[in-house]
């Protein structure tokens, strides 16, 4: 008693690495509109420099990430994507709400999962559409936090 | 937002100013600070809605305001987006931030609305009681949304979007496809308007 199982205390245990590698939204079959697919790439590349828990944070395709030996790396894929309507919410308060699902994984530097969620990024009343790119990266950079 | 309804608007402050005669010198004076603060953003949009500027073919140039991957530039600054030479070049708050036509992956254009009255103005309507501020959120306006995809020197992948008045997107997309910029929307132009 008063022992942590081993299970236990590795979901206690933080990872450690210097840089983390943004990849690329891909939208899956979902219908993303472009605008929303780059909100969500720059606003998690914003979300995560925040954090302070890298060294760098890379861009996808960056050269300079080739030969960093603990490099971790951001998936994304869209899983669903419902575009509301701001005026709609302003006016109902109850209908019109923009909210996407993302699955985002997070590899090591051999491709082993060490984060593999589905997260949902809403704007449920006031604020323009793309805040549900900003609501989800807030919550990325969370379970960065959680992890890291 | 074009001149004529900016007179409509200046002819309903008027409007608003003859009721005021017959109101206590304290209601005229709310009535005056709650028109100026209503029609603050008309006038802005106004300002903005500038037509692309198009001089020999060369220069391109509007007003917009950048939404999210300005890299130095801070997401929603307002600033002048224009294409300079063979580079869409955008310039705020002192900065300036050039991206050449041939390192552009993807350029596509779409539509969304946008609110007339933002900031202060908005925070104070929502405080009508009963439902009243519901009324204000009628006054939203269409604006073009333009999305460009480039890689920089590195090879890192870069994405930004702008916001612009309706129907200056389509000139920039098609200028910089021009200029050796890939893009993978058809060539119809603008997607269908959304509610």
């Amino acid at each position: 008693m008063g022992q942590q199982s081993s299970g236990e205390a590795k979901s206690l245990q933080k990872m450690s690495a210097s840089s983390i590698q943004i990849e690329a939204p891909d939208p899956g079959d979902v219908p993303l509109p472009p605008e929303f697919r780059i909100a969500v790439y720059e606003n998690l590349i914003l979300q995560i420099e925040k954090t302070g828990k890298f060294q760098h944070v890379y861009r996808s395709g960056d050269k300079n990430a080739a030969n960093v030996s603990d490099l971790v790396t951001l998936h994304t894929r869209a899983r669903a994507f419902t575009e509301g309507s701001q005026k709609k919410r302003e006016v109902t308060t109850v209908m019109g709400a923009t909210s996407l699902t993302v699955n985002v994984r997070i590899t090591d530097h051999v491709g082993q999962s060490i984060v593999d969620r589905d997260i949902k990024g809403k704007v449920v009343l006031m604020g323009e559409n793309l805040g549900a790119t900003y609501d989800f990266s807030k919550k990325v950079a969370k379970i960065v936090r959680d992890t890291f | 937002m074009n001149i004529q309804n900016l007179k409509v608007d200046l002819a309903a402050t008027t409007d608003l100013c003859r009721a005021g005669r017959h109101l206590g010198a304290r209601r005229l004076s709310l009535l005056v600070v709650n028109a100026s603060l209503m029609l603050s953003p008309v006038l802005a949009h106004a300002q903005a809605a500038d037509i692309p500027r198009v001089a020999g073919g060369e220069v391109l140039q509007v007003q917009v305001q950048l939404i999210v991957g300005g890299q130095s530039i801070k997401n929603n600054s307002k600033g002048t987006l224009s294409v300079v030479g063979s580079s869409l070049q955008l310039e705020a708050d002192g900065k300036k931030v050039l991206v050449d036509a041939s390192s552009i992956l993807d350029i596509s254009t779409d539509k969304d609305s946008r609110q007339d009255i933002t900031g202060a103005a908005h925070l104070a309507a929502e405080a009508i009681p009963y439902g009243g501020s519901r009324v204000l959120s009628l006054f939203s306006h269409q604006i073009d949304v333009l999305t460009v995809e480039f890689r920089d020197t590195n090879a890192a992948y870069h994405g930004a979007v702008f916001a612009m008045a309706k129907g200056n997107a389509a000139p920039f997309r098609k200028q910089l496809v021009a200029l050796g910029a890939k893009t993978t929307a058809p060539p119809a132009g603008l997607a269908p308007e959304k509610k």
